[in-house]
């Protein structure tokens, strides 16, 4: 399978789990006004695990093309997708700062927890998607007059995403392994 | 150019990626939401700002068309004003001498005024006898003896006319004085000499009035009917009172109520009523003569 195709074949099935989701309504405990209803927003693994070579502007291109997905799905104007482009663009740097080597030596390989180790893949995914969260639902917010339940929601939304994510990992690293072995 | 190529190249990514973030503000200020129309309104007050910069801008270099047409707005306003006072007068009359039954032949006729504006295109003040020099002459309908007042007081009379330009004798002259009066209507003569004191362009002076008259700084002294300026026309403010010894008179020293030095802008004001009344007052004294002796 291309790494193309494999990448394509993820978006979609990405997209379809946040569909899915959206339609839950999440509650940490079943408290009816304990707690902000909040939404897992899991599309920006298909940011993080882009491979390595991707060159800046296709992830920003790819990044734009997610979060238009998202808006257009949700109905939210281009907030999605302002928080996608910031993550595609800031990617290859946290990247680089937790690699021990240079892009070049990972070939048609993406980030995952066999190149990475568990603590660098979380650091990465948890980073950017802390950051992803936190700049999406400021500016579904639009205010910072109530900094708790904007806190709250960035955290229960972030906690659940990343949950999802490590789901995602054990369910699919294997197949990422031996692709990479076969090489 | 190379070199933006290059800059454009160097820097694509950062590019592209706030045109896709201003892609997304874009967007979300389109929606109908608070977002959205919290975005649109502090962009209007940012573009409202401007727009205000940029009036003011240039409002500054299209002063003068706007000043012309402020001009002529004003001449015209003048003119309907003159037109009212004239009606009003002529009613206030006719309904006070209805009383009088038969009496038609004591209605009288007013002066009325006919604006023009001008603009003053040569100036003086430091002469014993100033002249102004205006832009507009006989095609406009500019007469010899027509009065001149400004904005806010009285100018000077013109004395000669070519087509397109005509001359005036300022009040700042040794050859004319301007019949005035103080509040109470005490009547006077203002003039700009004060026997051998030397002229200066911010003192006229008001000789011979009574001194039993109440005055304070700050009095208003204005033309009155008899002269060839419209009524009510300020003259100058009073400044300084001198009382002389010899007479127990007081002279007055009046502020212009016209700025000469930096005159711009004057009405040339024609009263319709200037030839019949100079060929009536004309025959006066001719009475005297004898009527032919009876038979």
């Amino acid at each position: 399978m291309s790494i193309q195709l494999k990448n394509f074949l993820r978006f979609w099935l990405i997209i379809a789990v946040q569909i899915l989701l959206s339609k839950l309504t999440l509650r940490w405990w079943s408290e009816p006004s304990g707690f902000p209803v909040f939404v897992p927003l899991i599309y920006p693994l298909f940011i993080l695990l882009l491979p390595f070579e991707t060159p800046v502007w296709l992830a920003l291109i790819l990044g734009a093309v997610t979060g238009f997905t998202m808006d257009a799905l949700m109905n939210t104007g281009g907030m999605h997708a302002a928080a996608c482009i910031l993550i595609a663009y800031l990617r290859p740097n946290v990247l680089a700062a937790l690699l021990p080597r240079a892009f070049e030596d990972y070939p048609g390989q993406s980030p995952s927890v066999k190149n990475l180790g568990w603590p660098a893949f979380l650091t990465y995914a948890g980073f950017l998607i802390l950051l992803h969260h936190a700049v999406f639902f400021s500016i579904e917010m639009w205010s910072f007059s109530n900094m708790l339940l904007l806190l709250l929601k960035i955290a229960a939304s972030a906690l659940t995403t990343i949950l999802f994510v490590v789901g995602y990992l054990l369910l699919f690293t294997r197949q990422v392994a031996t692709h990479g072995l076969s090489r | 150019m190379l070199n933006f190529f290059r800059f454009v190249r160097r820097f694509f990514n950062l590019i592209l990626f706030i045109a896709l973030e201003a892609l997304c503000l874009v967007l979300i200020a389109r929606t109908n939401t608070i977002q959205g129309n919290d975005l649109l309104s502090s962009s209007n007050a940012i573009t409202g700002f401007l727009y205000q910069r940029q009036s003011a801008l240039v409002y500054y270099f299209n002063l003068g068309t706007v000043n012309d047409s402020l001009l002529r707005e004003n001449a015209h306003l003048r003119n309907q004003l003159a037109q009212l006072r004239f009606s009003v007068d002529t009613l206030h009359d006719s309904t006070a001498l209805r009383a009088l039954p038969g009496d038609s032949s004591l209605k009288l006729q007013y002066a009325r005024y006919t604006y023009r504006q001008a603009r003053v295109i040569n100036n003086s003040v430091a002469l014993r006898n100033n002249y102004i020099t205006l832009n507009r002459g006989s095609e406009e309908g500019i007469r010899k003896g027509m009065a001149v007042i400004s904005g806010t007081g009285v100018v000077g009379k013109v004395v000669h006319v070519s087509r397109h330009f005509a001359t005036v004798l300022s009040v700042l002259s040794s050859l004319q004085t301007v019949s005035a009066q103080l509040p109470d209507g005490t009547t006077g003569q203002v003039s700009w000499l004060n026997g051998d004191a030397p002229t200066r362009p911010d003192v006229l002076y008001m000789p011979d009035v009574p001194g039993q008259i109440p005055l304070h700084r700050g009095n208003i002294v204005r033309t009155t009917t008899y002269s060839f300026f419209p009524p009510e026309v300020p003259v100058g403010v009073v400044d300084s009172v001198l009382i002389v010894k010899k007479t127990g008179k007081r002279l007055l020293y009046l502020k212009p109520a016209t700025n000469f030095r930096n005159l711009r802008y004057v009405y040339v004001v024609e009263n319709s009523y200037t030839t019949e009344q100079k060929a009536l007052e004309a025959r006066n004294g001719s009475e005297l003569i004898k009527p032919k002796t009876r038979r």
